[in-house]
């Protein structure tokens, strides 16, 4: 487990597409916050001006927007760094060792994991410069509201790049995958499914499904949105991971 | 105790309503080269994923080793893979590649490791080219060194000539015959018998999904070399006067009528009549010439397919 590990984490780090990946993405998050100063009006629910927010504000904002830009990589990402080795054949040469297939799903999923780290320590530089140059504003807020807003929804967008890395070895192929990524990113499926609930009942199940919660805006000074949060990230987190390496350890690999 | 080290009991792969391997059977000794020949679509590739452990059978046994294969057994690590194209990735130098998967194994001192594999199968160990840019051969050769990765025990190539020029041939037959000197097993697949009869001891011929024939190198080359093939009445009596009479040494009686004599420079006149003074009655009298790929053809009565 911990060679192969090895193994995924010298190709990631030495992978430039990775390095490219992370650069476009703080180009892109500056630009976006350069526009949002251009077309600057006050948040509709809290009535705040994105000059006056903190970070934590300023994340939940820009999440709460779909397509999430940020989903948007990670899925990518999580397509191209499997398929690059699924289609040049590479995992013929280390499947045959002991454990190899559940082994080389979980050092994915850690690497995935690691991605998701990169992207936010890159949104929160970008973040940082970005308010900074155009808001002159760089506050933080309230460090323990902060760091529990970062691990909620680090966590979130982990469990993400794991259903994604699910559905890609499903489906094998890299367009579709991808496609189904942006599809998810989008949160199709969720508003789908929250319309349809809310046509049939008035409960709200579909708030708990992984990316309307990743994009909903909540307090996590309340329990209740931090129970929400992390016990909807964990489940995914665990089950998509299940599924995985079941899948995989049952996979006819050609 | 038996001295396989790879047993394959009634195994059978179904891909929905595709049987791509039907209930085949097979051993291989420790030190074998093991020639699997077949045509395009045999079911070559299949087996041999199967006894890698990169797919699992529909029904049936895999022994590696005396031990039973399940899915994810350690014994499968004593396995080495080259099964269709090298699974390399293309970005990467050869050394980039290799460094990659010595790393999955845990290799201490990869360096070291690294450049005698390079070495071992003729790429250069300074070369920075990107393996993409690199010809068929060199891919093929990379691939060797990526199975050979593990020190493995056992060597699947699956047609490892495959696209290659005469040089790159010759290069991978040297190369799998130095590999065999060693102590490695190989299990090697193709579809060209000439080239499998340069280095196989061993020979089993798929075709349609089943096992048709096992065969050692000495019986294929006994049953392909040039012969007189003679029908004779009294096979014991036929045996002494070509001994003595004729001098012949190398024959071989095969049921109570028939004897193949291998030594094909002697006229069968000379034969005929020198049975004819002995009261010997001859029934039929033939010099007999096939060649390795007549021979495949005629077991498996075609000479193509869809591939596998």
């Amino acid at each position: 487990m911990i060679n192969l590990l090895k193994m995924d984490l010298t190709r990631f780090l030495t992978n430039k597409i990775m390095y490219v990946f992370l650069l476009v993405f703080i180009a892109f998050q500056m630009f976006g916050i350069f526009m949002l100063k251009q077309y600057e009006q006050p948040v509709e629910a809290g009535e705040i001006l994105i000059r006056r927010m903190n970070e934590s504000e300023f994340i939940q904002m820009m999440l709460a927007q779909t397509p999430s830009w940020i989903l948007m990589y990670i899925a990518v990402f999580s397509v191209y760094f499997y398929m690059s080795e699924y289609n040049s054949g590479f995992y013929k040469n280390y499947i045959s060792m002991n454990n190899a297939r559940r082994n080389s799903v979980l050092s994915k999923i850690l690497i995935l994991g690691i991605f998701t780290l990169f992207m936010f320590i890159v949104m929160l530089i970008a973040d940082l410069i970005g308010r900074s140059l155009f808001f002159q504003q760089a506050a933080i807020g309230d460090s323990g509201y902060f760091v529990k807003l970062l691990i909620g929804q680090f966590l979130l967008h982990w469990a993400f790049a794991i259903v994604v890395l699910c559905a890609v070895m499903m489906i094998k192929q890299a367009i579709p995958s991808i496609v189904i990524g942006i599809i998810l990113s989008l949160n199709v499926f969720g508003m789908v499914a929250g319309a349809l609930e809310s046509l049939v009942s008035d409960t709200n199940l579909s708030a708990y499904l992984l990316v309307n919660t990743i994009v909903d805006i909540k307090d996590f000074d309340q329990i209740n949105d931090v129970v929400h949060v992390v016990s909807v990230a964990i489940i995914f987190l665990f089950v998509f991971s299940i599924i995985a390496v079941r899948y995989k350890r049952k996979e006819d690999l050609r | 105790m038996s001295n396989a080290i790879i047993e394959v009991k009634q195994l059978s792969k179904q891909f929905k309503s595709n049987v791509a391997v039907n209930n085949v059977n097979f051993n291989i000794r420790k030190g074998d080269i093991f020639g699997l020949i077949g045509p395009n679509g045999a079911g070559k590739s299949t087996l041999l994923k199967m006894i890698g452990g990169l797919i699992y059978p529909s029904s049936g046994e895999i022994h590696l080793f005396d031990h039973t294969m399940r899915e994810n057994h350690p014994y499968f690590e004593r396995m080495g893979l080259l099964i269709e194209e090298a699974g390399i990735f293309p970005h990467y130098s050869a050394y980039k590649n290799l460094d990659l998967i010595a790393i999955s194994y845990g290799i201490k001192n990869r360096k070291k490791h690294i450049e005698q594999l390079l070495e071992l199968v003729g790429l250069d160990k300074s070369n920075k080219t990107k393996v993409k840019n690199y010809s068929m051969g060199m891919k093929q050769r990379l691939g060797i060194a990526m199975a050979l990765i593990g020190s493995p025990d056992v060597l699947i190539l699956d047609e490892p000539i495959n696209g290659l020029d005469p040089q790159g041939i010759s290069e991978i037959r040297q190369l799998i015959l130095e590999l065999n000197k060693t102590g490695i097993t190989l299990i090697i697949s193709s579809h060209i018998l000439e080239e499998l009869s340069k280095v196989a001891t061993t020979y089993a011929i798929l075709h349609h999904g089943k096992i048709i024939e096992i065969i050692s190198k000495e019986e294929l080359l006994l049953q392909c070399e040039d012969r007189i093939e003679l029908e004779v009445d009294d096979p014991k009596m036929t045996v002494l006067i070509l001994e003595n009479h004729l001098g012949i040494q190398r024959y071989k009686v095969i049921d109570d009528h028939t004897i193949y004599v291998y030594e094909t420079d002697i006229e069968t006149q000379q034969i005929i009549q020198s049975l004819a003074e002995n009261k010997i009655f001859v029934h039929s009298i033939a010099k007999h010439k096939q060649s390795l790929e007549q021979y495949f053809l005629e077991r498996t009565g075609s000479s193509g397919g869809a591939d596998d």
